[in-house]
């Protein structure tokens, strides 16, 4: 392997380990490892509204039915039919995927402002659906969901606490960035780019712009509806709030306040805001005139997102 | 007017006089609850009260010896955003979390504390799921539940017709579908003849109910059942869009969701509505209970208000909490819950009052109406 290629991979995958000894560098507490555990779910949850809004170019507002989705797999199977961690995880994947198929048929025919007004659509009838249907908990949700087991055999894997979720948290966010990083440099990652930076070349090189979006949506599900799944046991409940606002706007805010199309953009957005909220909270209303404003400004002066700024910097004024 | 700031500088000041004065480690106390958005008027009034009962038993000596600190969060009424807060307290060491206003809420951070081996006790939230969960077998809630509630306002209705059109105007989440659930069973179970001739969902947070109220003219009612536990905004703004609309069907709100501040805020639009509760400051079997008389006149002293039936339920679990842990002389969760839990527990504002085996605290009901914008008590 040649040091152009080593040197980077080194770098990760020295980033990569530091990284899970970071809940013990700051400190160890359970604040400390529940925001951690959480930036690592939110983070996976808003990579797989990154993949349809940076390369898509679509902003898709159903991202929160496909973060349920899994987390309801995980709560009915493990709650009443007393299924494993592994088969709700699957369940979670395929529940998911036949969403995305179902969602996308209907809404990768529009685009733009159509195309965010159906999606939200769309997540509005699944949170009624959930709210309405006995088999989903109804408006009371599901409760009692079990601590985390995915042993195998006599290795025994299982999480109830927050610093116990770590390894797993961690691993989901390592896992999800890998894929992401191995779908951009495949060819249905460029595929996307193209039909989203120019639908005519894309056609005249014989790609299906549909098609190609379909597999896009189909792709990005899973990732939404993985995180979903190790939250429902991180909080042991699941409910109809995992539609809600607080979530659609935390997953478009992470990606789009770092930079949109960062490999890194989603994880540092959502560790901006977790922290933020965890750390250096100015109550419920600061903390909300902080987020606006941090919003407002980087989309005024750095439109392509904070991390924008670093190179201009570099620069020095102009 | 208390601002977030003025609050937590008192509540901080407040937090320190104990210690000086006991000399001793004082026991931390979490309370998780909303102080914006909606809700956030009524949980500074919950706080306010918690901290006028926490003054009460610091200044008869405290829990064991010990002054009581409370660390207050608020939870926003979200619940990614309460656990986040339950976390925060449980790294803070706290003994008791005393949560609740959302029933969302309290159904997601319970299970977060039992694993942590943190005893809660709900103050406020009502869906029944919250003492059924298998994730914390040792709950213990002191306000009403759904299904007691339900079977007061059959009860009333019963009485005044017993056939006719019924409407129901119910927010769509946990609180308001159990509320309206246990209604209409205990309409089956009571033979009552009626008709439920609209049911209108709407999210916690609505308060334009315009198109609710052209439902409500066209089912022609003979009795509106509002479930509204949005106290802050979304009942009053009802209250008044229903009263412009000139409909003219009463209106019966679900128990325990006209709280003083609804009837101020929805001025002449609340008059004539009724409803019931399970504490009034000056209504009889409270007014002449000497534990209530010592915590309303705290209320006055440092708030110049008198409390709430949310402030009372707030400050009966801080009371409730240090009663139990002083008797069984531990913190334990599971010690404390099982001096709770199924026991009777003496001298509470709300008198002496019983547990049920699944943690469930007993009431004794007002059915009340609103007469120029005063509260007026009919029976219990």
């Amino acid at each position: 392997m040649s040091a152009g290629r080593f040197l980077p991979l080194a770098g990760a995958l020295a980033l990569a380990v530091l990284g899970f000894f970071l809940p013990r560098l700051l400190g160890g507490s359970t604040l400390v490892y529940d925001t951690l555990v959480v930036i690592a779910i939110f983070s996976a949850m808003s990579y797989g509204l990154d993949i349809v809004l940076s390369d898509l170019g679509e902003i898709s507002l159903a991202h929160t039915a496909f973060f349920a989705t899994g987390a309801y797999a995980a709560a009915i199977l493990t709650v009443s039919y007393g299924q494993s961690a592994w088969v709700a995880m699957a369940a979670a994947i395929l529940a998911s995927l036949a969403l995305a198929l179902a969602l996308g048929l209907i809404t990768l025919r529009t685009r733009e402002f159509a195309f965010s007004l159906v999606t939200y659509a769309a997540a509005i009838v699944c949170m009624n659906v959930a709210s309405n249907w006995d088999f989903l908990g109804g408006s009371d949700g599901i409760v009692g969901v079990p601590p985390l087991d995915l042993s195998i055999g006599p290795i025994t894997l299982t999480a109830g606490q927050s610093f116990e979720f770590w390894p797993y948290a961690y691993a989901l966010l390592l896992l999800t960035i890998y894929f992401v990083y191995r779908f951009r440099r495949s060819s249905l990652g460029q595929a996307a780019l193209m039909v989203h930076m120019n639908p005519r070349l894309a056609t005249m090189c014989g790609l299906d712009g549909n098609r190609v979006r379909l597999q896009v949506f189909l792709v990005s599900a899973p990732i939404s509806a993985l995180a979903g799944w190790l939250y429902a046991f991180q909080r042991s409940y699941v409910g109809t709030d995992l539609f809600d606002t607080y979530f659609l706007v935390l997953m478009l805010t992470s990606v789009i306040i770092a930079g949109r199309g960062l490999l890194l953009g989603p994880l540092m957005g959502t560790a901006l805001l977790m922290s933020q909220k965890s750390f250096a909270s100015l109550g419920a209303y600061g903390d909300k005139l902080v987020l606006g404003a941090i919003l407002v400004a980087a989309l005024c002066y750095s439109p392509r997102g904070l991390a924008a700024l670093w190179p201009r910097m570099r620069r020095g004024p102009l | 007017m208390i601002t977030r700031r003025s609050a937590i500088g008192a509540l901080a000041a407040f937090s320190m006089l104990p210690r000086a004065a006991f000399g001793a480690d004082a026991v931390k106390v979490g309370v998780t609850i909303p102080l914006s958005g909606g809700a956030g008027r009524q949980g500074q009034d919950v706080v306010n009260a918690i901290k006028a009962m926490a003054s009460l038993i610091n200044a008869d000596g405290g829990v064991m010896g010990r002054p009581i600190e409370l660390l207050v969060r608020d939870d926003e009424s979200t619940p990614a955003i309460g656990i986040a807060k339950a976390n925060d307290l449980i790294s803070s060491g706290v003994a008791v979390v005393l949560e609740g206003w959302n029933s969302p809420v309290t159904l997601a951070t319970q299970s977060v504390l039992a694993r942590a081996n943190v005893l809660d006790i709900t103050m406020i939230s009502k869906a029944d799921a919250i003492l059924a969960s298998a994730s914390n077998p040792l709950a213990v809630r002191l306000n009403s539940a759904n299904a007691q509630d339900a079977a007061v306002i059959a009860q009333y209705l019963a009485s005044k017709m017993k056939s006719g059109r019924v409407v129901f105007v119910t927010e769509n989440d946990a609180y308001g579908n159990g509320a309206q659930k246990g209604i209409e069973a205990e309409f089956k179970k009571n033979n009552l003849n009626y008709t439920i001739a609209a049911s209108l969902k709407f999210p916690f947070s609505q308060t334009d109910f315009r198109i609710e109220t052209t439902s409500i003219r066209a089912a022609k009612p003979d009795v509106v059942i509002s479930i509204n536990a949005n106290e802050g905004a979304g009942l009053p703004a009802f209250l008044q869009q229903y009263a412009q609309a000139n409909i003219g069907a009463p209106v019966v709100c679900s128990v325990g969701t006209v709280s003083p501040s609804v009837v101020e805020a929805a001025g002449p639009a609340a008059n004539g509505l009724t409803s019931a509760d399970i504490y009034f400051p000056q209504a009889q079997p409270y007014a002449s209970n000497p534990v209530n008389q010592r915590f309303v006149a705290e209320m006055q002293k440092q708030f110049k208000v008198l409390p709430d039936k949310f402030g009372a339920l707030g400050a009966a679990s801080l009371q409730i909490w240090a009663k139990a842990a002083a008797k069984v002389k531990s913190f334990d969760r599971k010690a404390v819950a099982g001096a709770i839990r199924g026991q009777e527990i003496q001298g509470t504002i709300f008198g002496d009052v019983r547990f049920d085996p699944h943690g469930q605290m007993s009431h004794h009901y007002n059915i009340f109406t609103v007469k120029d914008g005063k509260i007026d008590i009919l029976g219990g």
